[in-house]
């Protein structure tokens, strides 16, 4: 049952785990756990797929074993991977006079390469066929290769591309998002349309360029740091600390002047230079004065600035103990318009809202008011 | 273990220049692949589409009985005032899943399953285009609806409709699991019908036989592909909306939350804009079955042909621009539903079109009434009911005084009972003998149809009454009060209705009967052609070899087989069709000269594991978050499983293994 | 009842009209329209029949408007009918096998297809047009003359009544100025011969209102405000039903619009904003009062109701216990005769039949008598008091509650002694 790939590997897989038991009751450090537990899982991973392909089957029922002895065995094609480990344990080296970062990067790179290095002298003696043999590599490794390749790279990108736009100022970072998007678009169209078939290498001379003033802009404005971002305070905020007031707050800057949904509020109040006044949708005509509104329930009110200057619209409320709240739109320029959602958990017939004063909507500065009954 | 012969007509004969090394073919997988061509095995691992198309067919009829069950509650609890026989929650369980069961568990998959056996032998194919992924949609449906109705037992149904409004369909309202398993399991029985959808387009797309040119394709065969292509575009709609209801009440989302400043039309939407496409998705299938058989039993061809193709592709289009008028009530304004009205309006053009060359295709024919014939018949009358009553409601300001009303009730069940699973009968009774080799009998068949029509013109014709009387639906009593009195009066119509819905079932219980009497043993096997019909599917044995044809036909006609057995000997524009061959000498012509060499694929183990990966996933959604991990992991392996393994299972998979000589010499 | 003569008279023209087409002497349009003349007939007497809901049986002009515009349509749908039936009978008898020699295999003709696509897009253009028109007419609502907000919840609706700047109610100056405005349940009450505009929205999931007698269906939505106009010339009680599926008492809630000519609807304003009238003391209905104190106030609003323990005017806060945050306002509890939602009757059945079944002539004074101690409905109200949510399945019971903040959906068990409820009755029989 047993091939012999499959023994290498299920014999590593069962020393790596009992060097895990060991080192994780006898040492137990986090990193050194949490690096031999996933050596484990990969070995195991890969012994699994290795005896599920029956070790790409050189077995008995190939003759062409006999004439694909090591002796009669092509030469093994040129590998990378040597050079890779080397870089690796320098790598290791130097982070611990250094940095650790150092050494985890080489930790993983050695591992890496090592896997690569294993799958590569496995895969060229599998059999004497030599596109057989790239195949049954790719079958085996390209499942883990391209989603970590992929995974890595995007997450580079993205991660390198979100320290360079939270590193520079906001208006530059819209600027920079769209002029890098546009770049590569348009460097990659006249690319193409100049060369209709580009060559693999100039391709990966291009996309080398690309990632590497990406990564040393994000390495560069990730060093710098974060630039500092501003909270907004809300509305809400405010009328919490009592500040539904005439003067314009820092949560005015912000506030959109424009409501998408207009169709289905409760009320339109309008304030003119005749003062608050309001159509309900629905019902043709202009009222001011007293507005009734239902109960424990959420109303929407629009209100549009008709005069020549901003103004803010409050809507006053009652807390239980009786004492005067209030909600409120941002400031509302000349001509804008916001809602406010209002809802009267108590009637205003409630002793309790007497005492506060009762349900009105007023605009900051003004006197005029239009009372809320609520049944 | 057994010994399993291989079919010898699957051997691929390996060359012999071929070079000996290790081939990609037999060098994978640790575990034989399950090659047997008989027992459970041979089911449970299958990826031939016909063996598929017959589970589709067993599971639906199943699910079919329990979505009968399940009305048949509901009649009973409204035959009389006051009803007592089911409590408000469980009445409101019920009804909402009657709905689900019967269009996501029944007709869908009833269709899946003419679609999956007949669409290839339709059009001279051996398989669908990906086998694998085929097998996989069946066990998702199934694990699917299994997954919907585990509910029952797990703290009760969803309760909410099968349209389940929010925020209506939300914790606060629903508190229980239903809605949970609901949402998942319509995601996961989605998966199924999205994967099936894209398998039967490429395969019609790709695989017809030579000199079948799209206008040459058999009626089905287009309507199924119109399906898919709604299918296509429609199942990612309700699988957006079923996403936001999972995280709504899951994982705490706001999308329906009114206080949170959502709109809950946003849900309506979204399944209507699915919801009305589905519509034709159940109907489409059966008026392409219908269409198959007029011809067949009127001896003409369908009148209008291309007409009828565009009239369906027509409806596909249209489909997508009347969702709002089941909203004509939801307050969207009256521009909107005056535009929608009239959309509406306009889709009755084609339906009727469809109508009026049936009609005309029997016009002039010589009838025979058989009975998938006469079901046919039952089909254009009855869904000709639905349809004008449709026209009624199309009228938006009409439609505020009928939607939601008994009248809906009667009208849908008219287009889809009267259209969609009459037509499914139909279907059953004139492929029966293809499918298994036995004819149904033909005077219990009558039996069952006259009960059918009886039953279900009882049930829901006086629905239209009651509802124009004032009954809203999903009421879980009706109360004396507002029944009125007289011929009209509410409570009388609904005890027919409740006596009509068990007349009903008793006709669908001959049709069980009627299985069972059929296949008893000493019954004939079924005659070669014995409607002498006019397509593919029937230039080859009943049932179908395994690799369904010995030569792939070639075409030169829309009714290739009729033009097969007939030629027309007349001259100057006179007619007169002689028979020159019988089925049997058209068949055996082909097998004369079959291929050498046909290349099946091997049945898998993965689509049945990775479909099983999906309702554990469920559950985890449900219960716990480990179940999730266990069921990805199942999933992940799976798909690995399935990437790695070749289409062809290995020689040494076979025992004893055949193949070259070398091989063989080589085990020893 | 002009409306139905209205009604009647266009049915009756429709019957010359088929009748009209028998001149045709295809034997084919003879059998179809015979057919439609039953069919025409059956419609009649769908029309005749007094089921409360009946949708082709309007009382005022927004249903008319749809009427007038759907008879037409369903007389055509049912002569297009029968036309195909007899088509299709004709086929099949006609073609039946009797041994004919195999038909040519022609597959269609041309100009046969056109024309049958012509024909249904001719009559469809001719239903689209009106149907545009009274859609358009339906919705406008310019002319309104009375605004009513409607709320819905699970399972009942609550009506408040707009006071407008001039201090009227729909036109109608009460006599007395009240603290709260008019706030009623389940059965709306509108004057005659008004152009009504309720404005809907809902305090938790969609529910739909439908007075069929008077207009077609409007989707009460949660976050919207939906307008539905009724009017109505006949004083009565039109019966409706909530046609949205809204959980588990869907079928328990109803509604009821009243309409009341112009001096009963004064004397309607004038009793519902009447200051409240304590119970005497020492009797039972003081008692009574008590009990609803402690009972009921916490959720249930009675206007004006003051403690005589404290001398605290008493106010309910729902919000906190009911989970749509509202309860309705028992003030005038016996002017209304349904009540949970308009399910049960608060008269017995002979008072019922009298106040809803009497003339539009007796019915606003029948009406207006409110529900007596001898025509109170003792049965359903008891069971209603003893134990709501097993007479109206509601979710009341604690164990489903968590999802709801520890809220009820209805009206929850109080665990009342059957002395409790008979103070209890004695009160809200003054409540009127």
């Amino acid at each position: 049952m047993f091939t012999t790939g499959s023994k290498l590997l299920f014999g590593a897989s069962g020393a790596s785990l009992v060097g895990t038991l060991l080192y994780g009751i006898l040492v137990g450090g986090i990193m050194g756990t949490v690096g031999l537990v996933s050596l484990t899982t990969g070995l195991i991973f890969i012994a699994g797929i290795n005896a599920f392909i029956r070790d790409a089957n050189v077995a008995s029922d190939d003759v062409s074993q006999f004439s694909g002895s090591a002796a009669a065995a092509p030469r093994p094609a040129s590998s990378v991977w040597p050079l890779v480990v080397a870089v690796g344990g320098a790598l290791i080296a130097l982070g611990v006079v250094i940095h650790e970062v150092l050494t985890i990067t080489g930790l993983v790179v050695v591992l890496a390469a090592s896997a690569e290095w294993l799958l590569q002298g496995w895969a060229e003696s599998a059999s004497s066929d030599e596109s057989h043999n790239s195949e049954v590599r790719g079958r085996l490794a390209y499942t883990a290769e391209m989603p970590v390749a992929a995974a890595i790279g995007l997450g580079l990108i993205v991660f390198m591309f979100s320290r360079v736009m939270l590193g520079v100022p906001t208006k530059a970072s819209t600027i920079i998002a769209f002029s890098v998007v546009a770049t590569i678009v348009l460097i990659a169209g006249a690319m193409i349309s100049r060369a209709r078939s580009m060559s693999a290498p100039r391709m990966f001379g291009l996309f080398a360029v690309v990632s590497a003033v990406l990564l040393a802009g994000g390495a560069v404005a990730g060093f710098n740091g974060e630039r500092e971002i501003k909270e907004h305070k809300t509305t809400a905020y405010y009328a919490e600390l009592d500040k539904c007031g005439e003067k314009e707050i820092s949560a005015d800057e912000h506030a959109s002047q424009t409501v998408a949904g207009k169709a289905n509020s409760s009320a339109e109040v309008t304030l003119d230079e005749n003062g608050l006044s309001y159509t309900r949708p629905g019902l043709n005509m202009v009222q001011s004065g007293v507005i009734q509104l239902p109960r424990s329930n959420a109303n929407n009110i629009l209100f549009r600035n008709e005069t020549s200057e901003p103004r803010r619209f409050i809507a006053e409320m009652a807390n239980v103990d009786g004492s005067p709240a209030r909600i409120c739109t941002a400031l509302v320029e000349e001509g804008g318009v916001q809602l406010l959602t209002v809802n009267y958990s108590a009637p205003s017939f409630d002793p309790v809202v007497e005492e506060s004063g009762g349900y009105s909507f007023v605009v900051a500065g003004l006197d005029d008011r239009i009372e809320v009954i609520v049944p | 273990m057994a010994i399993i012969e291989r079919p010898s007509d699957a051997v691929e004969v390996v060359d012999e220049t071929t070079p000996s090394v290790a081939t990609p073919e037999s060098s994978y997988g640790v575990f034989r692949r399950p090659v047997e061509t008989t027992g459970w095995k041979s089911w449970l691992f299958t990826i031939d589409h016909k063996k598929l198309g017959i589970m589709y067919g067993v599971v639906a009829m199943f699910f079919f009985v329990v979505g009968g069950i399940e009305a048949l509650l509901l009649r009973l609890q409204l035959a009389g005032p006051n009803g007592t026989v089911l409590s408000a929650d469980k009445y409101n369980q019920m009804f909402t899943m009657h709905a689900t069961t019967m269009v996501f568990l029944f007709v869908m998959p009833m269709a899946a399953a003419f679609a999956n056996y007949f669409v290839p032998l339709q059009i001279g194919a051996r398989d669908v285009a990906f086998p694998r992924i085929n097998a996989f949609g069946f066990w998702a449906f199934l694990f699917g609806g299994l997954f919907l109705n585990t509910s029952w037992f797990l703290g009760g149904g969803a309760d909410g409709g099968w349209f389940m409004y929010a925020p209506n369909s939300s914790v606060a309202f629903s508190p229980s699991n239903g809605v949970d398993f609901w949402g998942l399991g319509l995601q996961i029985t989605g998966i199924a019908s999205l994967t099936g959808a894209i398998n039967l387009i490429v395969t019609v797309i790709n695989m017809r036989a030579p000199g079948m040119s799209l206008m040459k394709l058999p009626i089905f065969t287009w309507m199924v592909l119109v399906v898919q292509f709604l299918l296509l575009f429609a199942i990612p709609v309700i699988t957006v909306a079923l996403f936001m209801l999972m995280f709504q009440r899951s994982f705490d989302a706001t999308f329906f939350s009114v206080e949170a400043g959502a709109d809950p039309l946003l849900w309506q939407h979204l399944f209507w804009i699915f919801g009305h496409p589905e519509v034709y998705i159940l109907v489409l299938p059966s008026f392409g079955i219908v269409s198959e058989i007029l011809p067949v039993f009127s001896k003409k061809p369908l009148f209008g042909y291309p007409l009828v193709v565009f009239s369906g592709a027509a409806i596909g289009f249209v489909g997508w621009g009347v969702w709002a008028h089941h909203m004509f009530a939801s307050g969207l304004g009256p521009i909107s539903v005056a535009a929608f009205s009239v959309a509406t309006m306009a889709i009755a053009i084609p339906t009727g079109v469809k109508i009026v060359n049936w009609t005309l295709t029997m016009w002039g024919g010589k009838l025979r009434f058989t009975v998938p014939m006469l079901y046919s018949v039952g089909v254009i009358v009855q869904f000709t009911i639905g349809g004008l009553s449709g026209v009624t409601h199309s009228v938006a300001p009409s439609d505020t005084q009928q939607t939601d009303t008994y009248y809906i009730v009667a009208h849908f069940h008219y287009v889809i009972f009267g259209g969609a699973v009459l037509g499914l009968f139909a279907g059953m009774y004139y492929w029966w003998p293809k499918m298994f080799g036995k004819m149904l009998n033909e005077r219990l068949g009558r039996v069952n149809f006259w009960l059918t029509i009886i039953g279900m013109n009882l049930t829901f014709g006086p629905m239209h009454i009651v509802g124009l009387q004032g009954q809203p639906r999903r009421m879980y009593v009706w109360t004396e009060n507002r029944a009125g009195d007289g011929f009209f009066n509410i409570g009388f119509w609904n005890l027919i209705a409740s006596i009509g819905s068990f007349v009903l079932a008793l006709g669908i219980l001959l049709f069980f009967v009627n299985i069972y009497v059929s296949h008893r043993k000493g019954t004939e096997k079924a005659p070669l052609d014995p409607w002498d019909a006019r397509s593919l599917e029937w230039i080859t044995t009943n049932p179908p070899k395994e690799h369904n044809f010995d030569r792939l036909p070639e075409v030169g006609h829309l009714d290739e087989f009729f033009h097969r057995k007939y030629e027309d000997r007349g001259s100057d524009g006179h007619h007169e069709f002689h028979q020159i061959a019988t089925a049997e000498e058209v068949v055996a012509e082909e097998e004369n000269n079959a291929d050498g060499h046909i290349h099946l694929p091997s049945p898998s183990y993965w689509p049945i594991l990775l479909a099983f990966s999906l309702p554990i996933m469920a559950y985890g959604v449900i219960y716990n978050v480990f179940l999730v991990i266990g069921g990805a992991v199942l999933g992940l392996v799976s798909f690995y499983g399935w990437g790695l393994e070749p289409h062809t299972a290995p020689e040494d998979d076979y025992d004893p293994p055949t193949g070259t000589a070398m091989e063989v010499a080589a085990h020893g | 009842m002009s409306h139905e003569k209205v009604h009647y008279r266009t049915i009756c023209n429709s019957e010359r009209a088929t009748s009209s087409l028998e001149n045709m002497s295809s034997r084919l349009f003879r059998v179809a329209t015979t057919v439609a003349g039953v069919a025409a007939t059956t419609v009649l007497a769908g029309c005749a029949s007094d089921a409360p809901q009946d949708t082709w049986k309007p009382a005022g002009p927004n249903a008319q408007k749809i009427q007038d515009l759907q008879w037409p349509i369903f007389l055509t749908a049912g002569i297009v009918g029968v036309i195909v039936m007899a088509f299709i009978a004709f086929c099949v008898v006609k073609y039946r096998d009797r041994g004919q020699a195999i038909p040519d295999q022609a597959h269609g003709k041309a100009w046969l297809e056109y024309l049958f696509i012509a024909i249904p897009a001719v009559i469809l253009t001719a239903i689209a047009i009106p149907t545009v028109g009274v859609v358009m007419a339906l919705n406008d609502t310019d002319d309104t003359e009375c605004v009513i907000n409607v709320t819905g919840q699970q399972w009942w609706w609550e009506y408040d009544y707009e006071v407008g700047a001039d201090g009227t109610i729909c036109g109608y100056a009460p006599s007395e100025v009240a603290a709260s405005p008019i706030i009623t349940s389940g059965q709306l009450v509108i004057p005659a011969d008004t152009k009504v505009l309720l404005r809907g929205t809902s305090r938790d999931v969609i529910h739909s209102y439908w007075i069929p007698r008077l207009n077609g269906k409007r989707d009460m939505v949660p976050g919207r405000v939906h307008f539905l106009r009724l009017e109505s010339d006949t004083p009565g009680i039109y019966a409706g039903q909530c046609t949205e599926f809204c959980g588990l008492s869907h079928a328990n809630m109803r509604m009821e619009t009243v309409v009341l000519e112009s001096a009963h609807f004064q004397q309607w304003i004038d009793n519902e904003l009447e200051p409240y009238q304590a119970p005497a003391e020492g009797g039972l209905a003081a008692e009574g009062e008590t009990t609803f104190i402690a009972q009921c106030s916490r959720c249930h609003q009675v206007n004006g109701l003051v403690d005589p323990g404290n001398g605290n005017l008493v106010v309910s806060y729902p919000d906190q216990f009911v989970y749509s945050g509202a309860a309705p306002n028992l003030t005038n509890f016996l002017g209304r005769n349904t009540f949970a939602g308009a399910t049960w009757d608060l008269l017995t059945p002979e008072c019922r039949t009298d106040v809803w079944e009497s003339s539009p002539e007796e019915f606003g004074d029948k009406y207006l008598a409110g529900v007596s101690q001898d025509c109170l409905n003792e049965i359903d109200l008891r069971e209603w008091l003893r134990n709501a949510p097993a007479k109206k399945p509601m979710y009341a019971d604690p164990a489903m509650l968590e999802q709801s903040d520890g809220k009820v959906r209805g009206m929850p068990y109080l665990g009342l002694s059957e002395d409790q409820i008979d103070q209890l009755i004695a009160y809200l029989l003054e409540r009127k």
